[in-house]
């Protein structure tokens, strides 16, 4: 019974009152909504638990022709919505299929996941290269693209702010997502997940982010600005590959070497790119 | 703090304590199915139906349930009459131990509930969450796929 000093369960009714809860507990409240990262390892302060879970904030919209999904919304229920299967190439679907098993994904919501933002997880790298803006309310609404938030102390604004959704920008083009993992449900060892758009056969954009090494997901510039006005193909993934390989960035931790990191990336970004470009050109 | 659930398909008020684990409230009110393993949501032996979806009980405080529906096997079947799940894991040796069987049986209660026909790489994928250290998984998926063929010939009641 972890979470056995938790005084007081609240089910907020609307962002204001979670606000208002948030702010009396002082630090020793959390906000709940799948619950499966806060009640896995609560911290020991925690005294008072405030759903928001029936504020309604479990949706998949579609604004400017790309998703905007609800923070309260569970993986399940984002696989299940065609609006987000369907976008960017079906990058969604791809990158959280892989996320954890069928019982975890019905309970875990993308707002979890992206407060948690674990360094091993799928779907910061995602968010990363997809450009993802997140939306949230403490004083005033505010929003910001996800590469700026992990960029700097986003932890610090969702201890005292609610997460209201994550929009996605619209892409003409396609993306794909490649982990490697000891299971195909498994937290990721690497992972990344890029993104191309295609003009009369050239390379109009390039997006790429990596994973897991073991940071958290991010950009890689000078891949993407190697990638722009080139054919792509066979001859150009190999190239990439061994950009990769020669200027990421990778550490070592228990999970795996920094050397096995340095020459899987180069694959799975190209990996990527060839099956986002193959995406994008039909 | 006092909630309502309707568990096993009876409504009915239960008193909690705001931080009292899912698992740990179904087990005090004697339902003995709902196992605890890992404690950590990765073992699946705590597995339980919140409003037809499978979760792990293990990870949800019993105030999450406040209106919600509820489903442990009991509600499922009882010994005197088997829900075509518990026959079909009996009719092919899917249970060894026991201790994963109600998980499995709930989890693949759910696949069924939204995907008649299953591939067995569909209930590899289903029951990929929970772990048995028995029977090597062949008849579980075996019983599942039997039992997904009773549903489809309307065996099932």
């Amino acid at each position: 019974m972890r979470p056995s000093k938790v005084r007081r369960f609240h089910f907020a009714r609307d962002v204001e009152e979670a606000l208002s809860l948030l702010a009396a507990y002082d630090g020793r409240g959390s906000l709940l909504a799948g619950g499966v990262d806060l009640l896995r390892s609560p911290p020991a302060s925690l005294e008072g638990l405030i759903s928001i879970t029936r504020i309604g904030l479990s949706y998949v919209n579609e604004t400017r022709g790309a998703p905007a999904i609800g923070a309260t919304t569970t993986l399940t229920d984002i696989l299940e919505r065609e609006r987000a299967r369907t976008y960017a190439g079906g990058v969604l679907r791809e990158m959280l299929g892989q996320v954890a098993v069928p019982p975890l994904r019905n309970m875990a919501t993308l707002g979890g996941a992206v407060v948690s933002a674990h360094p091993w997880a799928d779907i910061p790298t995602a968010l990363v290269a997809l450009g993802a803006e997140a939306r949230w309310q403490a004083d005033r609404e505010e929003q910001a693209p996800m590469e700026d938030l992990y960029g700097g102390a986003f932890r610090g604004i969702f201890r005292r702010a609610v997460l209201v959704e994550v929009v996605f920008p619209p892409w003409d083009g396609a993306f794909a997502y490649e982990k490697v993992s000891r299971t195909r449900y498994d937290i990721a060892l690497l992972n990344a997940c890029c993104g191309v758009g295609l003009d009369d056969g050239v390379i109009a954009w390039a997006r790429v982010a990596v994973g897991a090494t073991p940071d958290r997901g991010e950009r890689l510039p000078w891949a993407e600005e190697a990638l722009v006005g080139e054919k792509p193909g066979e001859k150009r993934w190999k190239e990439i590959r061994a950009l990769v390989e020669g200027q990421i960035e990778v550490g070592d931790d228990r999970r795996a070497s920094g050397a096995w990191r340095r020459s899987v990336a180069g694959v799975l970004v190209a990996r990527a790119l060839s099956r986002a470009s193959a995406r994008a050109a039909r | 703090m006092r909630v309502h659930v309707e568990l096993n398909g009876v409504p009915q008020y239960l008193d909690v304590a705001p931080g009292e684990p899912l698992l740990s409230l179904l087990r005090r009110v004697g339902l003995k199915s709902v196992k605890e393993g890992c404690d950590a949501g990765d073992c699946g032996a705590c597995t339980v139906l919140v409003d037809g979806r499978a979760v792990r009980s293990c990870l949800m405080v019993a105030p999450q349930v406040q209106g919600r529906k509820v489903t442990t096997l009991e509600g499922l079947g009882t010994v005197d009459d088997l829900h075509p799940l518990q026959e079909a894991f009996l009719e092919t040796g899917a249970v060894q131990c026991g201790f994963c069987t109600p998980g499995m049986i709930l989890v693949a209660h759910e696949l069924l509930s939204r995907n008649g026909d299953p591939t067995a790489d569909e209930v590899r994928a289903a029951i990929s969450g929970n772990l048995c250290r028995c029977t090597g998984y062949v008849k579980i998926v075996d019983a599942i796929l039997l039992a997904a063929r009773w549903k489809r010939e309307g065996k099932w009641r």
